[in-house]
């Protein structure tokens, strides 16, 4: 079972295909279950702290503004984490943590630093760009060490 | 117990920067209650080309959906509280054309602020307490006259000042250098009653602004205690006899600045703060005390100078201060060292906060910082207009309170 | 609020405790509800704690129970099932549509994706369809590819 970390980290469809397909999807909402279930943090919605931005640093400078430093304080780690990443190229319409674009472009950058497998690809908006969307995550994901997909 | 204020929310990148937490607890406290409008991602698909910005960031996206369903009506609200991160020029732009369009398409109260992880509820807390105040208190901030004897006190974080009026005259003042709050209230208070003749006990009502509002209202029992947004923009409108209509009120504090348009009295659109000492009277202080005259002496002096000639702009006040031995070491003349200062700190003022309202002439400048000619020339140069100071800018929060404050009188 | 109190505050709240984890199923099918796949999921797992939503359910209960529903679950209609996790547990009252006044952002994204599942649907159909052998082998689109007639008119319905 290989970690591959999804883009846009709160997408329904991405963290379902690979978990459909044997893997472990590292999205958002893995950090954000992490800080919830944190004891002693009371600092709602998302328990994310002043803290949180300053742990960012390690990602992106003091210049950068806190929105982002606070996102990549949830999605870094993971990028570190990742032994593949699947990256959905017009996700537009991705909030919340995935609701600033600076914060995804670094994140997108920061993914292909890193030297693993990336899949890049759009949404499919019909039955046949659905079918070749499913085959190449598919493919992708049994080429991965450990995938149950075949 | 009255309903609560509802506060829109228009927000990007606040939760992940853990300003949530402030935001709410700026709102408790003055008893509003904050939320997102409601809309579906049918209007956030139809925002980016309806409203024209087409902006990357879906959570841009979504605040520029939420005004709109504000400015359209589909959602109530009391007023609109607009925050970004700082130093995002994606959201600073929302963030200003969103002001904007509301401000222009709605009566809704807007402010916005650029905050960092280290913006606390205190620093918002003022800018929350205007939005409640102009939302709940429009027929009180409608007021027009003074009335009766009132006493309004303005305790700032530099000098406290005191104002006793009667029947619509000022009758009596008291100012000094903010050092221990009620210590240096109570001598306003009583430099304003011996001014004016006036017992304490003729005072009918009392009204309280400024940092020390709420100790100082406790402790006097103040009949009004409120920020000095609201307060400040009802004195200058009602000392430069503009209460009708538009106007900007521009005032340049010890620690912090305000800049507000202002409606028929009621603040629309303002900011505070949020700049360094080096756009502050602080600065102007230092600048007076280094060149060895009084305060009440910079502003003539910088009259006779060319600020042209002295480079200085710094936003630290320590780094402001150095271009100004800098620039005395070089040989540069009093005069225009001083009109370097009194630009740098209109410029400053112009470049970080006129730039977040409106500016609707006239343009009046009030607080103890429009006293100094050369500062309040610089920024008329700036906006290219004739600016406005009233008779008794300088008591401009105490003025505000005394004149609210009659609102109180029990007639009877 | 003490630290003490906020913590004891937090570990009160259902389906926070570490080891515990929420998912969603969504169901994208004209032959299964929401309502149905809650029935099944309380008699195959009555421990954990279920919630219909807007486009399916909030499972919530010890991390391994809720995997196991899940898998049974996704056999009522695999290719119209999709599962993903969630951060905070259901009714959480920071994440609460009935406390912020309008929906969370990442409501949007789940309307925004939900209205794209049919596809993926067909994809997963087609895994197992000895016909669509070619188009299995080509390549997903690219953004740079010229439109095919059937996006474009899915683009012009979508505007």
């Amino acid at each position: 079972m290989a970690k591959v970390f999804i883009y846009p980290g709160t997408s329904l469809i991405l963290s379902d295909l690979v978990s459909r397909f044997g893997h472990r999807p590292l999205g958002s909402a893995l950090s954000v279950r992490e800080k919830v279930q944190t004891a002693g943090l009371d600092s709602p919605p998302l328990q994310i702290t002043p803290e949180d931005p300053k742990k960012g640093l390690r990602f992106a400078a003091v210049e950068v503004p806190s929105g982002v430093r606070g996102r990549m304080s949830l999605h870094g780690p993971q990028i570190e984490e990742a032994e593949a990443g699947i990256i959905i190229l017009d996700a537009d319409l991705a909030f919340g943590c995935m609701g600033c674009a600076r914060t995804n472009e670094l994140v997108r950058f920061l993914l292909h630093q890193r030297d693993i497998p990336i899949l890049e690809l759009t949404y499919p908006r019909s039955d046949e760009e659905g079918i070749r969307f499913v085959a190449a995550i598919r493919d992708f994901l049994s080429a991965l060490a450990g995938g149950a997909a075949a | 117990m009255s309903a609560p204020v509802r506060i829109a929310l228009l927000a990007c990148g606040a939760e992940y920067s853990g300003v949530m937490p402030e935001i709410y607890e700026a709102a408790r406290q003055v008893e509003a209650e904050v939320f997102y409008p409601d809309v579906t991602l049918a209007d956030v698909r139809a925002a980016g080309r309806g409203f024209g910005l087409d902006v990357h960031s879906a959570d841009l996206k979504l605040m520029i959906a939420r005004a709109e369903a504000l400015v359209e009506g589909r959602t109530e609200a009391d007023a609109v509280f607009i925050a970004t991160c700082f130093r995002c020029a994606e959201a600073a732009i929302v963030r200003n054309e969103l002001r904007r369009y509301i401000h222009e398409g709605s009566r809704l109260p807007v402010v916005s602020y650029s905050f960092t992880e280290r913006t606390t509820a205190g620093t918002l807390l003022t800018r929350m307490e205007a939005l409640v105040t102009i939302a709940r208190r429009r027929a009180l901030l409608a007021r027009e006259r003074q009335e009766g004897i009132t006493l309004g006190l303005d305790s700032g974080s530099a000098t406290t000042k005191a104002i006793i009026m009667k029947d619509n005259e000022v009758i009596g003042t008291g100012w000094r250098p903010t050092t221990q709050v009620q210590q240096s209230a109570d001598d306003v208070i009583a430099l304003a009653l011996e001014e004016s003749g006036i017992r304490r006990s003729e005072i009918e009502a009392t009204g309280v602004t400024g940092y020390g509002r709420f100790l100082l209202g406790n402790s006097i029992g103040a009949d009004l205690i409120q920020e000095e947004l609201t307060v400040n923009s009802k004195g200058a409108v009602y000392l430069a006899d503009r209460q009708h209509g538009f106007a900007t009120v521009i005032d340049i504090g010890g620690m912090d600045n305000k800049a507000i348009t202002v409606q028929d009295g009621i603040p629309g659109v303002f900011t505070m703060g949020g700049i360094c000492a080096g756009a502050s009277g602080r600065f102007l202080e230092m600048t007076a005390k280094r060149l060895g005259v009084d305060i009440t002496e910079l502003g003539p002096l910088a009259m006779k100078g060319m600020g042209q000639n002295v480079p200085m702009n710094s936003y630290c006040i320590v780094f402001g201060t150095q271009s100004l031995v800098n620039a005395l070491a070089a040989g540069n003349t009093p005069e225009d060292v001083a009109a370097a200062a009194c630009h740098s700190v209109a410029e400053q003022v112009y470049e970080q906060q006129l730039q977040e309202v409106d500016i609707r002439e006239p343009v009046i400048m009030v607080g103890g910082t429009s006293l100094i000619t050369g500062l309040v020339h610089a920024m008329g140069e700036l906006l290219q207009t004739e600016v406005v100071v009233p008779r008794h800018s300088q008591f401009i929060g105490a003025v505000g309170s005394a004149l609210l404050a009659s609102g109180f009188i029990r007639k009877g | 609020m003490s630290e003490a109190a906020a913590a004891d505050r937090v570990s009160a709240r259902p389906g926070v405790q570490p080891g515990t984890a929420t998912k969603y199923v969504f169901v994208d099918s004209p032959e299964l509800t929401a309502a149905d796949l809650a029935l099944r999921g309380y008699e195959i797992a009555p421990g954990v704690q279920i919630k219909e939503t807007c486009f399916g359910l909030m499972i919530t209960g010890p991390e391994a129970d809720v995997e196991r529903l899940v898998d049974e679950l996704r056999l009522l209609d695999p290719d119209r099932i999709f599962v993903k996790d969630r951060g905070f547990p259901p009714g959480d009252e920071r994440r609460c549509r009935a406390n912020l006044g309008g929906a969370r952002p990442g409501f949007y994204g789940h309307e925004n994706e939900m209205r794209l599942v049919r596809y993926i649907s067909s994809g997963l159909r087609a895994l197992r369809d000895p016909k669509k052998a070619d188009l299995l082998r080509a390549k997903p689109r690219s953004p740079d590819e010229p439109l095919s007639v059937e996006r474009l008119n899915t683009i012009i319905q979508e505007s």
